[in-house]
């Protein structure tokens, strides 16, 4: 039994197994074990800012913006700061995902931000919100668009081809495929440049293929109507992935679909 | 419980009324393109609805590279997250009924069922479209036309 500011003797909840009970910000919230501090806070409706996040990626703790102070009260004097995209929810923590110091931390994350990628509207975006609108820094003299959050090249690795990474170090740390030649994994996919929130990775798309990282990907056509759907290369890894036989990729959503209304019709007409 | 939207073929009478009424469901400003049900015309007043069909062992589920995708079992849906999904568009190749939507930009579009209320169906004026706990959905519809359980 605990005694309460109100006077009122509260039962202590019993602690369900694999669950954690933590404080974010104040409010006392239960999770699962194993959860990340982000997942659990924006559950909770605490939103932190990301760049690199994404539901169905590996966080990387890249961008560091989800920077939050923890402590475990009993332990520690002074909190830590932790990237909340890592780091698991445990019982009796204490997080503080506005703190004076989170602020300040994030606010110089974006300032060096702003000084590399300028034009990059996700970085101008949460710079603003941060009240920062120019950088303190002296602007890269040849800004680039890529705030290295790495999504690119996750996703590629999650999706199997691996075909791009990111390479070298320091100031010269960028996003590109092995040797800086055309990537002989790579699918065409466009995945990869679709993901980049900023427009990063330059692709276009023609009567010959896909063309992005400097190579072409001519299109597997649907044999039914012509269309162009697919790469060939993407249909070749995706058959040899996913064991779907490659001629079932082969035709287009919409010959299919007259297809399945095909079978319907004769079925209906069969009774 | 798993429900069953139900197209009765023969009672379709091609109106667009679902593709229109799904349209509007989805934010998509009513364009009847975008619909995530479409109606095959089969002549002036006969057509054949085109939607998802919840397969329990569906090729998009089993294909996803980051589980984006995954089947309900409690309500019977197929369910795709669209904060999971990258893209890749492998769930669309590999989908065997044409069921899953490639739009422009990469996403794909396919039939939720509203989250448990799906708007095609008291749009749809002669019962072509129902949704029906699957027990009743499988004895299979009346050919006289009467409906078995009142429109959701």
């Amino acid at each position: 039994m605990t005694q309460t500011s109100d006077g009122i003797r509260h039962e202590p909840e019993p602690r369900a197994p694999g669950m954690v009970t933590l404080r974010i910000d104040g409010r006392l919230v239960r999770a699962r074990e194993g959860r990340t501090l982000l997942a659990v806070a924006r559950e909770a409706g605490i939103e932190i800012p990301t760049l690199c996040h994404h539901e169905a990626l590996e966080p990387s703790g890249g961008c560091r913006l989800c920077v939050v102070d923890v402590s475990r009260r009993e332990r520690e004097a002074e909190p830590r700061l932790v990237a909340a995209c890592l780091h698991p929810v445990e019982e009796g923590l204490d997080v503080r995902t506005a703190s004076e110091r989170v602020l300040c931390v994030r606010r110089e994350i974006l300032d060096l931000l702003l000084a590399r990628c300028p034009e990059s509207p996700p970085v101008q975006r949460l710079a603003r919100a941060h009240g920062i609108f120019e950088s303190s820094y002296r602007e890269a003299p040849d800004p680039t668009l890529c705030i290295l959050c790495g999504l690119c090249t996750r996703l590629c690795d999650a999706l199997g081809p691996a075909a791009i990474s990111l390479v070298g170090r320091g100031i010269g740390r960028e996003v590109a495929p092995p040797f800086q030649a055309p990537p002989p994994d790579c699918i065409g996919c466009l995945s990869c440049a679709l993901i980049c929130p900023t427009g990063h990775i330059l692709w276009s798309s023609s009567e010959a293929g896909n063309r992005i990282w400097g190579r072409t990907f001519p299109w597997l056509r649907c044999p039914t109507c012509g269309r162009a759907h697919l790469t060939e290369a993407a249909a070749d890894f995706w058959a040899a992935r996913t064991g779907v036989p490659r001629v079932e990729l082969e035709t287009c959503d919409a010959c299919k679909r007259a297809a399945t209304g095909a079978t319907v019709a004769r079925l209906a007409a069969a009774g | 419980m798993e429900r069953i939207l139900r197209v009765s073929v023969f009672r379709c009478i091609a109106c667009g009324k679902c593709e229109l009424a799904c349209a509007f469901a989805h934010g998509r400003e009513g364009r009847p393109a975008a619909a995530r049900i479409r109606v095959l015309s089969q002549g002036p007043d006969r057509g054949i609805p085109l939607v998802c069909l919840q397969c329990h062992e569906a090729a998009c589920v089993a294909v996803c590279p980051v589980g984006a995708l995954s089947r309900d079992p409690e309500r019977g849906v197929v369910v795709l997250s669209e904060a999971r999904c990258i893209r890749c568009g492998v769930c669309v190749a590999a989908c065997p009924f044409g069921a899953m939507l490639p739009e422009e930009d990469g996403r794909v579009a396919k039939c939720d069922l509203c989250g448990g209320a799906p708007r095609c169906v008291p749009f749809c004026p002669t019962g072509a479209l129902e949704y029906l706990p699957a027990e009743a959905a499988q004895r299979g519809p009346a050919a006289d036309g009467t409906r078995d359980a009142p429109r959701a």
